[in-house]
């Protein structure tokens, strides 16, 4: 938003210069005329980020801000073109013309926007749109003296017609005004309910028996939920031949080591024992420690083990060698 | 150094005999267990034993030693060469071609099968001959009788018994998946993995070995001495030192990729558990220290070994067996800190294990009827453990229920004998004729009997105590200690070590050296005799006089009953307070008279006062005006093994229930107010369930009680349903009072109450029988509501219990002519319990919670829905949850529904099912359980018509029993009662009247064409299937005539003879070459087995006698062509041989001729002509003759084979 007010800002002193990029139009009459206008030699882009104007009437706020500018635009090409002395033109080449100043003072925009970064400000400076124009091969002397010549037209500022046609259904508080850097002519700010937050509590529910139904049923919604989904997903079990999904059984799985889940606490169990009792955890590793500290000593099934070289002697051949086929 | 003084005569034990005299004529002092290889791939142990013995007679010839399943390749005495035969009559206790099929005869043969194997008989499986050089002596020189070495090379495969292996079937090597084998069994069982005397009266010391993965812990008994690395350091050899002199039966082993915990509070003790267990160790075992210091303190003895190691296991036998210094449990007794029922039970597991090291282990036994003292001692400290940790009221509790449970018992089948005496060996006096099975060894014995012969073990302690204090017993208990400590530390002294057994006889001479007491009616009544007491009691009170006239029956000729003469203690409450009388029960004495206190006086107020001391205020308003008594009762010390009914009024009992301060009248009380529904007994139901000091267990069977008074008293019932406002008071939210409190366990008690009153609740029904909506819906609220977040302790149980409600609320369907049980039908009550089951069972696959408890009960609540009508009735549900891979709480769960299906639906397919797993399961325990249940809760009895009972099943079963399940004593004996329950004593009523000459008959054919064959071959299968291993080869070729009985063979085969088996596996292999011969090979097929001889393979048939092959090696060396010319021509046919043979043998000599045994004998005599010479030679030249001849399969020669 900025930077895009900063370049419209600095529109102003190149607004009367026509630059035209050398533009190959099929439109032959015209282009000569167009010609004998000074002309920058040096091209910007196509000028991608206009907007091509609808013909037909939008009602889109930012397609009748376009048409606005792009209205503005053709009244400098048309008025440029006077004072050049033409006294008609095609529409064709003025929209070109439209078209060329835009891109023109997009590129402006653009450059001095760089230039202005690259020196990490966020406003450009005069000196930024000076080694813009100067970048672009535009020979910044003569614009003062372009500036001051007699026969310039001055343009009025837009016409406000384009506010929003909808009428305000609802006006809630007070609009903020403009920031210094916007034109006054910009469109308002919106309503602030539009943007501004209200963080908002609901009412806390502290009936017991509410809560305690509440979380009953919330429990029993995800479980059922989830076993549902489960059985759904998986193979399940009927306890009725003729229906297979009223009361879908999770079908029984065998496990390899089935006692490891039988006996171990779930983690849910785990993470709530921890929850209820992290006083008496502190008691138990208290005690751990202790035990830690005891059973080092001395069990000889904690003890090293000897190596084969102090080895036991004994054991007689493996029957195994002897026998076994 | 000639050690022993025990005279080398026979066994001659009589009763009375002070001494211990040694069946055998050595005595063993030193055994070394070496195993060298354990593949748990293969399930396989290669290993080797070596006994240090010392001969006790001059010539020592013959050396008897246990062994069962061990493939046992060679024996050295002394290193040399010894041969030895093998033979195990109880691998198939009645030989095949035996039509019989009453379990009498199955129950003797069985006995004397045993018998024929018995240690304390001086029996074995494995008798070793030894080499002459050794015991002969050259003329002239007197026999020294010095020390001989027997060194054993076994190995086993596949153990069915005695060893189990747990493999999880997940990638990674065996340590990272948790794989484990563990020693496990019944009783004397240790002879299922290496030879040894498996007996618990000889004691020697231990060296044990084990080579195990370098990942692996190798956990035994004794001192771990060492733990050296192989070379290629891949591997670790575990030395252990056992130097107190310990009995085979309680040697153990368990190995696996254990975690390791050193007791914080003795050092000495280690616990070892799978791996990522550890935290649940610690918690679990962080208890047991305090059970140590207990016992050592009233024992006022050291634990006897110098360590002790508790071992947590999958797939457990039993849940707590105790080895010398160490305790294998189920790996499902761990638990964490927020278990609460688990708990107590854990701790008994591990204090009863604790009992036993003192009182089995340490001390061991003298003979199978000294096995009660040891039982009987164990389990009464252990009972003093409980009084101490639990409080009195537990250990009163548990002992009435002990007393219950073996009254219970008794009066069912007839009595439990604790000290059996075996006079002269006739079967006539057979002191336990009443039972379908022999009480004479450990392994003949149902296991519900032995487990009621524990229970009526210690409770008979508990009767010495009370008659000569408990101040003697333990000093009784002390000086048998001690003497044994004594004992075990004269290390070079083995005959010192028979004071380390304890005998009946020399346990009561101790009570009366120390008390000076006379114990002997007691002990006559009690432990010589079976049966327990029942009394009538009734009352009168005779106002004149002031006395109360007492009449006592007794009931002594039920069967399980006994006369009881003696002392029985009445105590009466009286207003004046509580009297205790000794009445003096005689022979024709009924009525005894006891003389009144108090005068009735019931309008003066004054305190009453209890047995206890405690003063307190009752109304007496219910009471009867005319008499001054509150309540009696008849032996309250439960000083008598009795059930004890007495008539008394039923304010009596009320008044009894509210002020009788011991649990057991509460508890006594509370049974009898169920006659009598009437508001007061609901009001002092009501009162005691409120009653914060009164005993949890009786409060919760109050509810229980209170739940019955109030389904008699239906139509008259005001308020809200039987105990809804009590409840509501004491765990629903003060506001919202349809809201239960969020779960705080932290009062067990309340806890406890808790759970069980919304189950009793459900049993409530109205008028219509059904269970109140009201009731229901209050149930699915406390489901809804639970909330277990800030809560402690796990809720699972509680939880589970909540489904158990649900289903007892379920009432039978109302169904409309027999419609099939559809959605559209469905009760929408049961809709909404179906809808929780379903929640809860789905979220166990997500959530499990402890030990699946939660699943288990969600298994019974479908059953009961099936079996109410509401939801169609079917197995398959069961069956997938009682596959193999589930926990095994949630398989038996399982498979108690299809027992229960099986029965209700009377489904042979089911049957068939279970019998199946019966045979293949992996888990012994599953196994055992399936046959306990369809016990319980059999398809049919031997009195019911059922399609099921046909002579398919009677054959099936009798094979289970009679050779299916020989690697498991228990897994037999249960085979051996589900066929009781099934068929009972007799001939099954469902088969063919046996004719003698129709099986006559079929002998002859019987290898071409024998239908009585076929469904044993269905059988054999199964069997086969289970066997994997060396039998898979075999499958392929089953043959339509013989594959069952060749499997038989090899099953015999295999477990002892290498060479037999080889044979075997060359006979296999011919027979696709030889298509269309089913038993006679041809001669072309004989040649290829010949070469094999030449190549100096020693292939002996298994026909083949055995000493007969010694003789020629000793220079009748021409027999030995002729031998192998013989041999050849058995060989193809061994099988049937060696069948035949053996079994007319064995009936000969256990004296059950029959007539189909006579013509076989005669067939094949030409064939055994110099078998029968040489035995009968032999027989003349030994001292004693075999008790079993055996048919000689297993010979290793050593001239042979070089």
């Amino acid at each position: 938003m900025r930077s895009f007010s900063a370049r419209r800002g600095t529109c102003g002193p190149a607004l009367r210069h026509l630059p035209t990029p050398n533009y190959k139009s099929h439109r032959a009459p015209r282009s000569r005329a167009i010609r004998q206008s000074k002309m920058a030699d040096a091209a910007a882009g196509p000028g991608g980020s206009g907007t091509r104007p609808g013909s037909k009437q939008s009602t889109n706020p930012a397609d009748n801000y376009h048409l606005a500018r792009r209205r503005t635009l053709q009244v400098v090409v048309s008025s440029l073109l006077t004072e050049a002395g033409f006294e008609s033109a095609e529409k064709a080449s003025v929209e070109t013309l439209t078209e060329m100043l835009q891109s023109y003072i997009s590129e402006i925009g653009r450059s001095a926007k760089s230039y202005c970064e690259h020196t990490a400000r966020t406003q450009p400076t005069l000196s930024d749109i000076v080694v813009t124009l100067v970048e672009m091969g535009f020979n910044v002397d003569t614009l003062p003296a372009y500036a001051k010549r007699s026969q310039r037209m001055v343009i009025t500022a837009p016409p406000v017609t384009n506010q929003p046609v909808t009428p305000k259904a609802l006006t809630a508080g007070q609009n903020r005004p403009h920031p210094p850097h916007i034109p006054s002519h910009f469109p308002e700010f919106p309503d602030p309910h539009t943007y501004i937050k209200t963080p908002t509590y609901r009412e806390p529910v502290s009936d017991y028996q509410v809560l305690r139904e509440k979380a009953a049923s919330q429990r029993r919604d995800v479980e059922r939920a989830l076993t549902r989904f489960m059985a759904k997903t998986g193979e399940t079990q009927s306890l009725f031949k003729d229906d297979v999904s009223t009361f879908p059984l999770i079908a029984a799985r065998p496990f390899t080591i089935p006692y490891l889940t039988a006996l171990l606490p779930s983690e849910l169990e785990i993470q709530q024992m921890e929850e209820t009792d992290s006083s008496e955890q502190d008691e138990q590793t208290d005690t751990e420690n202790i035990a830690l500290h005891i059973s080092t000593v001395g069990s000889p099934f904690l003890l090293l083990h000897s190596t084969p070289e102090t080895a036991y002697p004994t054991l007689g051949p493996c029957p195994c060698e002897l026998n076994c086929p | 150094m000639p050690p022993t003084g025990i005279e080398t005569s026979r066994m001659n034990r009589k009763k009375g005999d002070k001494g211990f005299e040694s069946p055998r004529p050595y005595k063993l002092t030193h055994q070394v267990v070496c195993i060298n290889n354990i593949n748990f791939q293969r399930k396989s142990v290669v290993g080797f034993v070596e006994l240090t013995i010392f001969p006790t007679v001059a010539n020592l010839n013959r050396i008897k030693l246990n062994s069962k399943q061990c493939r046992i390749y060679r024996v050295r005495i002394n290193d040399l060469e010894a041969a030895f035969i093998y033979n195990d009559p109880t691998l198939e206790v009645c030989h095949s071609e035996s039509k019989q099929r009453n379990l009498n005869y199955f129950s003797n043969a069985y006995a004397a099968a045993v018998s024929a194997v018995d240690p304390d008989a001086g029996n074995g499986e494995l008798c070793i001959k030894v080499p002459s050089e050794l015991w002969k002596h050259v003329d002239g020189k007197t026999p020294e009788l010095k020390v001989l070495k027997i060194h054993i090379n076994f190995s086993l495969d596949q153990p069915k018994g005695g060893l189990h292996f747990v493999v999880p079937s997940v990638e990674g090597s065996m340590a990272e998946r948790g794989a484990h084998v563990f020693s496990c069994g019944y009783q004397n069982s240790t002879r299922f993995w290496f030879p040894c005397v498996d007996s618990y009266s000889e004691l020697c010391t231990w060296k044990l070995e084990f080579t195990v993965d370098a990942a692996m812990v190798a956990v035994s008994n004794g001192d771990l001495v060492e733990t050296v690395y192989t070379h290629d350091m891949r591997k670790k050899t575990f030395h252990y030192m056992l130097t107190i002199p310990t009995a085979a039966s309680n040697i153990s082993l368990a190995i696996g990729p254990f975690e390791i915990l050193v007791d914080p509070y003795m050092h000495e003790v280690t616990h070892f558990c799978l791996p990522q267990l550890l935290p649940l160790l610690k918690h679990t075992t962080s208890y047991l220290h305090e059970v140590f210091e207990f016992y050592e303190e009233i024992l006022t003895c050291r634990y006897p070994y110098s360590c002790f190691k508790t071992v947590f296991i999958d797939e457990a036998y039993v849940e707590v067996a105790a080895y010398a210094s160490m305790s294998i449990f189920s790996t499902n007794l761990l638990h964490s800190a927020m278990i609460i029922d688990e708990t107590p039970l854990t701790r008994r597991c591990l204090a009863q294990s604790l009992a036993q090291q003192f009182f089995g282990c340490f001390i061991s036994r003298m003979s199978w009827s000294d096995e009660w003292v040891l039982k009987g001692i164990s389990g009464y400290i252990y009972g003093l453990w409980m009084k101490k940790t639990f409080g009195v009221n537990e250990y009163r509790h548990w002992i009435k229920e002990e007393l219950d449970k073996i009254v219970a018992y008794e009066l069912k089948t007839g009595g439990v004998l604790l000290h059996p005496i075996f006079g002269g060996g006739k079967e006539k006096d057979n002191p336990a004729s009443h039972l379908h099975f022999s009480i004479k060894h450990p392994h003949t014995l149902s296991w519900e009997y032995y487990t009621m012969f524990q229970c009526k073990a210690h409770l008979v302690m508990r009767l010495i105590e009370n008659r000569i204090s408990m101040e003697f017993m333990l000093q009784v208990f002390n000086k048998l200690l001690s003497l044994a400590s004594t004992a075990s530390s004269q290390k070079f002294q083995s005959h010192m070590w028979s004071q380390m057994l304890v005998s009946t006889y020399g346990f009561l001479k101790s009570i009366s050296n120390v008390s000076g007491k006379d114990i002997q009616p007691l002990i006559k009544q009690w432990v010589d005799q079976s049966g327990v007491v029942k009394f009538y009691g009734s009352f009168a009170f005779n106002r004149k006089r002031n006395v109360l006239e007492l009449e006592i029956k007794q009931d002594y000729t039920s069967p399980g009953t006994q006369k009881y003469v003696g002392p029985l203690k009445v105590t009466v409450q009286e207003l004046d307070g509580s009297f205790n009388h000794t009445l003096q029960i005689e022979e024709n004495s009924l009525k005894h008279d006891i003389p009144c206190h108090s005068k009735s006086r019931r309008n003066k107020k004054k305190k009453i006062p209890l047995m206890n001391g405690e003063e307190v205020d009752m109304d007496l308003s219910a009471m009867d005006a005319d008499s001054p008594l509150l309540w009696i009762r008849i032996d309250p010390d439960m000083s008598v093994l009795r059930k004890v009914e007495f008539e008394q009024a039923d304010f009596m009992w009320q008044y009894e229930l509210r002020y009788e301060r011991d649990v057991v009248a509460q508890q006594e009380s509370i049974l009898a107010l169920e006659k009598f529904p009437t508001p007061a007994s609901r009001l002092a139901l009501t009162d005691i369930l409120e009653q914060e000091q009164c005993f949890y267990r009786v409060r919760m069977a109050a509810c229980f009680c209170l739940a019955k008074i109030a389904n008699s008293m239906v139509s008259t019932w005001t308020g809200p349903p039987a105990m809804k406002s009590l409840f509501t008071r004491m765990f629903c939210c003060k506001t919202c009072p349809n809201i239960v409190k969020t779960n705080n366990f932290m009062s067990f008690q309340s806890y406890f109450l808790q759970k069980t009153m919304p189950v009793a609740m459900a049993l409530l029904r109205d008028v219509h029988n059904l269970c109140p909506k009201e009731v229901l819906t209050f149930i699915l609220d406390l489901i809804k509501y639970n909330d277990n977040r800030k809560n402690k302790f796990s809720d699972n149980y509680y939880r589970a219990e909540m489904i158990d409600a649900l289903a007892n609320s379920v009432t039978p369907a109302v169904s409309v002519n027999n419609e099939v049980r559809t959605l559209d039908n469905l009760n929408p009550d049961v809709r909404l319990i179906l809808e929780e089951i379903t929640r809860f069972l789905n979220m166990e696959k997500l959530l499990p919670s402890y030990r699946h408890t939660i699943t288990v009960s969600c298994l019974r609540a479908i059953r009961v829905l099936q079996k109410n009508g509401h939801v169609p009735s079917d197995s398959s549900l069961f069956k997938s949850y009682a596959e193999y891979g589930h926990f095994v709480d949630i398989r038996i769960a399982a498979l108690e529904a299809v027992v229960d299906y099986t029965r209700v639906d009377r489904s042979y397919e089911e049957l068939q099912w279970l019998l199946n797993m019966i045979q293949t399961d992996p888990v012994p325990y599953v196994r055992h359980k399936i046959l306990n249940m369809l016990t319980k809760n059999p398809p049919f009895t031997k009195n019911m018509e059922s399609p099921l009972c046909n002579e398919a099943l009677v054959d099936q079963l009798w094979k289970l029993m009679n050779s299916g399940t020989a690697h498991d004593w228990r897994l037999r004996c249960g085979a051996v009662d589900l066929y009781f329950t099934l068929f009972g004593l007799s001939r099954p009523s469902c088969l063919p009247l046996p004719e003698l000459g129709l099986v006559l008959n079929l002998k002859e054919k019987k290898a071409v064409l024998n239908p009585t064959i076929i469904p044993e071959t269905g059988a054999g299968t199964q069997e086969s299937a289970s066997n994997a291993g060396c039998h898979a080869q075999l499958a392929g070729f089953q043959n339509p005539f013989s594959s069952s009985q060749d499997e038989e063979e090899v099953d015999m085969d295999t477990v002892h003879d290498s060479q037999a088996f080889i044979s075997h596996h060359l006979n296999m292999l011919e027979r696709p070459s030889t298509p269309g011969l089913s038993k006679y090979r041809p001669s072309s097929s004989r040649s290829s087995l010949m070469p094999q001889h030449s190549l100096g393979c020693d292939i002996i048939p298994p026909t083949k006698p055995q000493w007969s092959m010694e003789l020629s090696r000793k220079g009748i060396g021409k027999e030995q062509p002729l031998e192998m010319g013989v041999h050849s021509m058995v060989a193809a046919p061994l099988s049937v041989f060696a069948k035949e043979s053996t079994s007319s043998r064995h009936s000969e000599h256990h004296h059950h001729h029959h007539h189909e045994h006579k013509k076989k004998k005669k067939k094949h005599k030409h064939k055994h002509k110099h078998k029968h010479k040489h035995d009968s030679k032999d027989k003349d030249k030994e001292p004693f003759a075999f008790s079993s001849p055996a048919s000689g399969r297993s010979v290793r020669s050593p001239s042979l084979s070089d």
